[in-house]
This record gives C-alpha cells, sequence and structure tokens, in this order.
C-alpha cells in the first residue's frame, strides 16, 4: 500500500516486543507482574476490538466472545480432561465457530442497529453463563477450580506455570501473536479494504467486496483473538464469574480504544497504556476509576476527537499552520 | 448483445419508477440514456449494478443473469459505475482510491498475505504499477499522494473514471461524467471516453449536456416517467417528435 504517515509497523512492533521483555528485567514483583500481564490481556482484546471496529461497526458482544473461550476451556480441561495446551488451541475456534452465526444475524444491520443487536448479545450471553447449566458454568457463584497452565513438557524437563512471572511470559507470547497478525493485517490490503468499507460501504461493494462477507470475516478473527485471552483468563484467574464478560469490562474495552483512536492500529495500543499507567497512579482513587475515565474520555472527545494517536499530527499540522501564517505577514509587509 | 434488459420494472411502493423497459446495449459502443428529470435514469443505475433488487424481468449480461446478484458480484462479472455525486474513499490518497479498485475484486488470499509470501509482494508490485499507468493515462499522476478529498472536482471526477476503469470492467457505466466540468475539461473527457471505445470497453451514460451526449453516442435511449419512448442513433432521436414533446413538455411544467 502506498506510504501512510506514522510509525513504521515493524519498528512499532518491535517497540512493543521490546517492552514486554522489558517489563520483568526491569521488576520480578508479583504485583506488578500482575498488572503487567493484564495490560497485555487488554491490549489483545482492544487490538481486536478495534480490528472489527476498522469497518465502521462497533461490537459491544466482543468481551462475551472472551467469555466463550474463557468458559469453553475451563470445560474441556475439567469436565473432558484436556489438557491446558490442548485447549489453548481449540477453545479460541470455539469462540471463532459461536461467533460465525452471531455475526451472521448482526451484521445484516449496521450502525446504531448493530450496535444494539451486539449489546443484547452481551447481555443474553452473560444471563448464560449466570443462570443456565449451573452445574457445569458454575451459575452466579462463579466456575471455581479452574486449574493453572500445565506444565509444558520439553526435551529434558518442563516448563512450570505455576509463577507469575511464567505466566506473564505466556501472556507475552499470545500477545506477540495476536499484535503480528493484527498488525501485519492493517498494513496489507485487508487494512486499505476495511478502511474503504467504512468510509463509503456502497462504493466499496459496486467497486467488488462482498461487504457482509468481509465484516465476517472481520468479527470471526476478532472472536478468535477475544476467545485466545479468554483461555488465558480462565487459568490465570481460576475463577470465573459472568460478570467478567459483562458491560462494565466491555464499556472499559471501548473507552480504551477510543481514548487511543480506532482508526488507527495504535491507537488501543496508546489508549490502554495510558489509562493502565492512568489507573496505577490513580490506585488510591480505586472508587472512582470509571469516573476518571469518563472525564479523561470527555476530554480527548473534546480536543482530539481521532485519539491520542492523532495529536503529534494536530500539532504538527497547527505549527506548520502557524509558521506559514507567520510566512505570509511577513511576505505581505515585503510586497509593496 | 453485451447487456439485455428484458421487460425490467421497479416500484417504489405506488411509484412506478421503470415500467416495462426493455433494450439492449451493443459491445464497444457509447450507448446513452437520456430523458427529463425523474425519468427513471439513476434507478436503471441502480438496477443493473445490483444497489436495488428489480421488481420484475430479468437483466442479462454476456448471456449470463445478473439480476438478483450482489453489487459486489456483478461488479466481478464486469459491470462497474460511477456515482452522480462523486463518490470516493475520500480520507484516502489518490493511488490508494486506485489500488482500492484495482484489488477490492481480487481473491483475497489470507494466508498468503499474513505472511507476505514472494507471490502476495509480486501481486502488490504489479497492482502499483497498474495504478500508476491508469493514473498517468488520466493526468492524475501527479497527484497520486494526495488526499481524495482534497482534490478539486475536475481530477475527482477522473480518479472516479479511474477506478471504474481499475476494476476491468467490460461495461463502464457513468451517471453525468461532465457535469460541472469546463468546456474545455468536457472535451477532454469525450476524448478520454472515445478512446475507452477504441480500446474494446462499452459505455453506458446518463448526461444531461445535450450537445455532448449527441455528439458522443451511437446510440440513444430515451426514458421519460419510467418508460421507453424513443431509441435510435442521434439523428432519429434529435428528429423524433416523441422525445421533442417529452422535453418540451418537462420544459413546461417545469415553468
Amino acid at each position: 500500500m502506498s506510504r501512510r504517515p506514522g510509525l513504521s509497523p515493524a519498528l512499532g512492533f518491535g517497540l512493543l516486543a521490546a517492552a514486554g521483555v522489558a517489563v520483568p528485567v526491569l521488576t520480578r514483583d508479583s504485583y506488578y507482574l500482575d498488572v503487567a500481564t493484564t495490560l497485555l490481556m487488554n491490549l489483545v482484546l482492544t487490538l481486536s476490538l478495534r480490528l472489527e471496529m476498522s469497518t465502521g461497526q462497533l461490537n459491544m458482544a466482543h468481551i462475551s466472545f472472551m467469555g466463550v473461550g474463557a468458559y469453553a476451556s475451563a470445560l474441556l480441561v475439567t469436565r473432558a480432561g484436556w489438557s491446558f495446551w490442548g485447549s489453548l488451541a481449540v477453545a479460541p475456534l470455539v469462540a471463532a465457530l459461536v461467533a460465525v452465526p452471531v455475526g451472521r444475524i448482526a451484521l445484516r444491520v449496521s450502525g446504531p442497529y448493530y450496535f444494539l443487536i451486539t449489546f443484547a448479545f452481551l447481555e443474553v450471553l452473560r444471563l448464560f453463563f449466570n443462570n443456565f447449566f449451573v452445574d457445569y458454568l458454575g451459575g452466579p457463584s462463579g466456575l471455581v477450580e479452574i486449574p493453572r497452565p500445565h506444565p509444558l513438557p520439553l526435551s529434558g524437563g518442563a516448563i512450570g506455570f505455576a509463577g507469575k512471572l511464567p505466566q506473564y511470559w505466556l501472556m507475552y507470547a499470545l500477545f506477540l501473536l495476536a499484535a503480528a497478525v493484527l498488525i501485519r493485517l492493517e498494513y496489507s490490503r485487508f487494512g486499505l479494504v476495511a478502511s474503504a468499507i467504512r468510509q463509503r460501504d456502497l462504493l466499496a461493494e459496486t467497486l467488488g467486496v462482498d461487504i457482509i462477507r468481509y465484516k465476517l470475516g472481520v468479527f470471526v478473527l476478532g472472536s478468535f483473538f477475544a476467545g485466545l485471552v479468554g483461555v488465558f483468563f480462565a487459568h490465570s484467574h481460576q475463577v470465573l464469574h459472568s460478570s467478567d464478560f459483562g458491560l462494565e469490562p466491555m464499556v472499559l474495552l471501548v473507552v480504551f480504544t477510543v481514548i487511543g483512536g480506532a482508526q488507527s492500529v495504535w491507537g488501543p495500543v496508546v489508549g490502554t497504556l495510558v489509562l493502565a499507567v492512568t489507573s496505577e497512579l490513580l490506585r488510591e482513587l480505586h472508587h472512582y476509576e470509571i469516573l476518571v475515565y469518563g472525564a479523561v474520555l470527555m476530554v480527548v472527545m473534546l480536543v482530539c476527537p481521532e485519539g491520542l494517536v492523532s495529536l503529534p499530527g494536530r500539532i504538527a499540522h497547527a505549527l506548520t499552520r502557524r509558521r506559514d501564517a507567520k510566512a505570509a505577514a511577513v511576505g505581505a509587509r515585503v510586497a509593496p | 448483445m453485451l447487456l439485455e434488459l428484458r421487460d425490467v420494472s421497479k416500484r417504489f411502493g405506488g411509484l412506478h419508477a421503470v415500467t416495462g423497459l426493455s433494450m439492449t446495449v451493443a459491445p464497444r459502443t457509447i450507448h446513452g440514456l437520456i430523458g427529463p428529470n425523474g425519468a427513471g435514469k439513476s434507478t436503471v443505475f441502480n438496477l443493473l449494478t445490483g444497489v436495488l433488487p428489480l421488481s420484475s424481468g430479468e437483466i442479462v449480461f454476456k448471456g449470463a443473469r445478473v439480476s438478483g446478484l450482489r453489487p459486489s458480484e456483478i461488479c466481478r462479472r464486469g459491470i462497474a459505475r460511477t456515482f452522480q455525486a462523486t463518490t470516493l474513499f475520500r480520507e484516502s490518497t489518490v493511488l490508494d482510491n486506485v489500488l482500492l479498485a484495482l484489488q477490492l475484486h481480487a481473491a483475497t488470499a489470507f494466508v498468503s498475505t499474513l505472511l507476505g509470501t514472494a507471490a502476495y509482494r509480486d501481486r502488490e508490485r504489479s497492482a502499483r504499477a497498474r495504478a500508476r499507468a491508469l493514473l498517468a493515462s488520466l493526468r492524475l499522476l501527479d497527484l497520486a499522494d494526495e488526499r481524495a478529498g482534497n482534490l478539486p472536482h475536475r481530477d475527482q471526477k477522473a480518479l472516479c473514471l479511474a477506478m471504474v476503469l481499475a476494476t476491468a470492467a467490460e461495461l463502464v457505466i457513468l451517471d453525468e461524467p461532465l457535469a460541472g466540468l469546463t468546456a474545455q475539461e468536457s472535451t477532454d473527457t469525450m476524448a478520454v471516453l472515445r478512446t475507452l471505445r477504441a480500446e474494446g470497453k462499452t459505455i453506458l451514460l446518463v448526461e444531461h449536456d445535450m450537445r455532448a451526449v449527441m455528439g458522443l453516442c451511437d446510440v440513444i435511449t430515451v426514458l421519460d416517467h419510467g418508460v421507453l419512448i424513443a431509441e435510435g442513433t442521434p439523428r432519429d432521436i434529435q428528429a423524433n417528435p416523441v422525445v421533442i414533446e417529452a422535453y418540451l413538455g418537462a420544459e413546461e411544467s417545469r415553468a
């Protein structure tokens, strides 16, 4: 594709990968490792949510597919006796499979109707986790005693995943996989087509894109990555509640993504990082966290509606304009 | 015949936008579709490209039925269009607009894209070369890295044409290709359209500039109130009393 301004994909990915390695070098404190692990989970969730938003649709049920992956993996491991590693490969596919009929129904409409349908699905699935198959899904008291990831057998030993550090590395590996795929797609023709659909879906369609099929593909892929995070979440938290996959965490994902900027693949990265740091700095104010997010969201929407990631470009633009204005003023003075 | 409409009708509730329209478009011709405002010209274009479903009748392109297909499939079969209002991907660059049109209909191989295989890179490189050649032929190459939304009207029109050509469609449908252009720009565009015909394209167009239509078209179909009232060469049409009546009548009622 033609060159776009901003971070080159390889450099951006390299920075993220390096930052991920730096965390355990800088600290072994289990609290901070926990924070960093959660951050990586959120990054995969917001990056995949943004993939879906790049065609112009906000899927409010994104986190439900994390739930599908999480519950599916918990059941495969505790009930069917699967190894965590088998489940890690299969449970995200279950989430993707569930996404096919849901997407087929939801994508018949667009705009606010799509938002409402996916929102309804979010609630339906949350209630399903909460009230149905209580013996299997744990009901309102949650699904408990989910085992940690099993040791990974290697030639001459095995890597255990009981501690925070190996769990961090596992999530880091999953994050690298997801980020590589999602960044790569953004800078390929897929990203270009997504932006075409977002800008003018009718024109894209008359130029030959099967937009329903394309949107469905994006929906299923996004759900796959949400399911992948779900598997990790289930086995690192070891407890699942239906509320983990409800409106509040979903709204947070949207806030992270929108504050960073949904137009760019780097937007969710910036938004998730900035808000993770903010929330750490304001740890004392824990109960007001959501208020702070709300305030930040309002300020960002007023100051730069395309998200924080658009800020450097806007500043540069403003500076050039000022310089041009100055030059024009000088020119006017010189002119007879 | 390249394109054939068989007894095509379109109703919007009680409004009969197009009624029992049968017409054919011969390959390698410039075919004009004219008529007073509200005659149903744009509706016909929307039916041809699958943007609107037919109420009855059928449309056959290269011997195969295309009515009922999705717009994307119709494009892949070889019918592409511009819109009355200049419709572009305004936030994307001029080059990206053409690349999109070049690639949108191409099969998108997910895995080779992801891995950036040699085949993928070759395809990208040849697409860029074709896009640049197309832009050069329409004198847009200097603007390749501009945002499409920033172009002057004339260049936006030319870009719309470049995009339609990029799809490699055999039948190019143009909705008012000359609207808003100066006399010189119109003349240039008409020259481009004649070149396209010489290169083997078939063009179906709606245009209000009667002098241009008469000078450009091989065959003209006249619609009034959704019904075909005349068809023939420009000379036939200009002499046809029914056509004159329709236009003069329209003038009177407008006055």
